[in-house]
C-alpha cells in the first residue's frame, strides 16, 4: 500500500488495541507528571497541596489522584506573575509562537507560548484529523480565517504545509474575494466555521456561482462552533458545497485539536488517544460517567512542552461512545454529536468565547448606560447572533449614535473581532434586579 | 545504538524506526552545537523538530517537547 492510500496518519498508534493504548498513555502520563513536578511551580503547588508526588502514578487509575486544573487557577497565576505566570516550563525566549484567548473578566486573556516542538506537534494533531478525513498532498486547501492572535486554524495551516498541500491563506479578503479565489484556483478543501461556510455559500449564490457546478471542493473542514456536529447544518453545508463536511474541535489552552471526524462520518469525532486522555466526569461530583452519559470533558495533553495540561476542566459537555461505533478501524473513542454545550455560563458565539461578565466590563466603561441586556439568538436556524440592548440614562439620549458605534467597537475589540448588534432600548424597557442579575437571554435552540 | 532498542510499549524497534531514531539523535546533537553558522543551526533545528515529531508520534521517544 502506498503511503497516500493509508487511511491513517499514524497507523501504529491509531489502531492500537485498547490495552496497548492504555499502556502507552500510562508511560506518557508518568513522564508528564514528573516533568510538570520538576519544571512548573504552578503544578508543583497543586500537587503538594493534594499530597501527590510523581512516584504515586503507577497505574492509569492513579490519574484520579491528580487535582483538577482550572482556567480560574491559570488566570490567577497569570495575574500574580504577569505575563505568563509560573505555569510555563521553559524560558520565554525559547518560544516561537504567542497566542491568546478571549477573557472572562474584562480584558484578561489566557496567554500561551509554544516552542518549535510544540508548534510542530500542534500541526501534527491537525494532520491526524486532515489525513483521517481524506485530505492528501494533492489537495488545494483554503483557509477562511483571519490569522490574528486567536489560534483558530493556525495549526491547521501548518498541518497542510506539512502534508504538502497547496495552502491558501485568505487573511483579510472579503467574502466575495474568497469565493472567487476558491472557484478560480479549483480549491478542493475549505476550512471555516460552520457559520462562515454557509455564508460563503450564500454569497456565492448572490454572485451567480453554483459551487457544486463551478467549484471543485470535496471536503469542508469546520471548527469553532457546536453546529459542526449538528446533522442538519452539516447537510446544508454539504448540499451547498458538494463535498463532505467534517467536524473538528480544539482549544487555545491545548493549541490544537483533540478530536476529529474521520472519513466514515460516524456522527461524532474520534479522540486522539495516543496524545490525550479524555475523561468524562460528573461536573459536580467529579465521578466518571459511563459510555453514553453526558458529562464534563476533563483533558490531559501529552503534547505541549511549554504548558503542561493535566486534568484540565474544560466545562465542555460531551457524551463518549466506544470506538466500535465507527467502522474505520481507529481505536480512539468518539464523542457522539461533538461538543454538546457548556456546563457553565460561557457562551460560544461564532467560534468566540463570550462571558457575560466580560461584556458587562466593557459596557460599564460607558457611564451613559443605565441598564443593558445580552440576547443570544440563532438566525435562520444556523447563524448565532449576539445583541446588546442598551438603556441610556434619561439625560444621555443625545449620545446614542456615537455610543452605539463606540460600544460596538469596544465589544468587538474585546472578543477577537466578534460583531455585536448594539440596540437602543426604550426607557424602563429592560428588567431591573435586586439580587443577582440575569442579564443574558440565550434564545438559541438547545441540543 | 543497540539493536534491542524498544519503544514506549516495550516492542523492539523496527529497522525503519531505528533509522528514524538514529537520524533524530544525530540531528539533536548537531542542533545543540553553538559553533555552526546560523544557516546550519536554524535549519538543523527545524529538521530535528520534524524528526522528533515522527519519533514521538510513533512512541519511539517521549522527551520533553519544550526542549529544542
Amino acid at each position: 500500500m502506498s503511503q497516500t492510500e493509508s487511511p491513517y496518519w499514524n497507523p501504529k498508534t491509531e489502531t492500537l488495541p485498547k490495552e496497548q493504548l492504555r499502556l502507552l498513555q500510562l508511560a506518557k502520563l508518568q513522564r508528564l507528571v514528573d516533568r510538570a513536578w520538576h519544571t512548573s511551580p504552578f503544578h508543583r503547588r497543586l500537587y503538594e497541596k493534594a499530597g501527590v508526588t510523581p512516584d504515586k502514578i503507577k497505574t492509569l487509575d492513579d490519574l484520579r489522584r491528580l487535582p483538577f486544573m482550572t482556567r480560574e487557577d491559570w488566570m490567577a497565576c497569570q495575574a500574580e506573575k504577569p505575563l505568563f505566570g509560573d505555569l510555563i516550563t521553559r524560558p520565554e525566549d525559547e518560544a516561537i509562537r504567542y497566542h491568546l484567548t478571549s477573557g472572562t473578566s474584562g480584558r484578561q486573556p489566557l496567554r500561551v507560548l509554544d516552542s518549535r516542538k510544540d508548534w510542530s506537534w500542534i500541526a501534527d494533531m491537525w494532520c491526524y484529523g486532515f489525513w483521517g478525513f481524506g485530505i492528501r498532498p494533492d489537495d488545494k486547501v483554503f483557509f477562511a480565517f483571519s490569522y490574528g492572535s486567536f489560534i483558530g486554524f493556525w495549526g491547521a495551516h501548518y498541518c497542510c504545509e506539512k502534508l504538502g498541500c497547496l495552502t491558501l491563506a485568505s487573511g483579510n479578503m472579503t467574502t466575495e474575494q474568497r469565493v472567487k479565489q476558491i472557484v478560480e484556483l479549483g480549491v478542493t478543501v475549505v476550512c471555516a466555521t460552520p457559520t462562515y461556510a454557509l455564508r460563503m455559500g450564500q454569497t456565492a449564490e448572490k454572485m451567480g456561482i453554483d459551487l457544486r457546478r463551478d467549484g471543485k471542493v470535496r471536503r469542508v473542514v469546520v471548527s469553532g462552533e457546536p453546529a459542526g456536529s449538528i446533522p442538519a447544518v452539516k447537510k446544508m453545508i454539504e448540499d451547498m458545497w458538494g463535498g463532505k463536511c467534517g467536524d473538528t474541535a480544539g482549544m487555545t489552552e491545548i493549541g490544537t485539536i483533540m478530536f476529529f471526524e474521520c472519513d466514515h462520518q460516524p456522527g461524532g469525532p474520534h479522540i486522539i488517544e495516543d496524545h490525550f486522555i479524555e475523561e468524562v466526569l460528573d461536573p459536580d461530583s467529579g465521578e466518571p460517567m459511563a459510555y453514553g452519559e453526558r458529562g464534563e470533558r476533563v483533558v490531559t495533553s501529552f503534547g505541549r512542552g511549554f504548558i503542561p495540561l493535566l486534568r484540565y476542566k474544560t466545562k465542555d459537555l460531551v457524551q463518549k461512545v466506544p470506538h466500535t461505533r465507527c467502522s474505520c478501524g481507529r481505536t480512539g473513542d468518539l464523542y457522539e454529536g461533538g461538543i454538546l454545550g457548556r456546563v457553565d455560563d460561557m457562551k460560544l458565539v461564532r467560534g468566540t468565547n463570550v462571558y457575560p461578565r466580560a461584556v458587562e466590563a466593557v459596557v460599564r466603561e460607558h457611564p451613559e448606560v443605565e441598564e443593558f441586556q445580552i440576547i443570544l439568538s440563532r438566525k435562520d436556524n444556523v447563524q448565532d447572533e449576539i445583541s446588546v440592548k442598551v438603556e441610556l440614562k434619561p439625560d444621555q439620549q443625545d449620545c446614542w449614535p456615537r455610543l452605539q458605534a463606540q460600544l460596538g467597537k469596544d465589544l468587538a475589540d474585546a472578543h477577537e473581532g466578534l460583531r455585536f448588534n448594539v440596540e437602543l432600548a426604550a426607557q424602563g424597557e429592560l428588567p431591573r434586579f435586586e439580587l443577582k442579575a440575569k442579564r443574558l437571554q440565550d434564545l438559541r435552540p438547545q441540543y | 545504538m543497540s539493536n534491542e532498542a524498544k519503544d514506549l510499549l516495550g516492542n523492539v524497534l523496527t529497522a525503519d524506526e531505528r533509522e528514524l531514531l538514529e537520524l533524530y539523535t544525530r540531528l539533536k546533537a548537531m542542533s545543540a552545537r553553538d559553533d555552526l553558522p546560523p544557516v546550519a543551526t536554524a535549519n538543523v533545528k527545524q529538521a530535528m523538530v520534524m524528526l522528533w515529531n515522527a519519533c514521538n508520534d510513533l512512541a519511539i521517544v517521549h522527551e520533553e517537547p519544550g526542549c529544542d
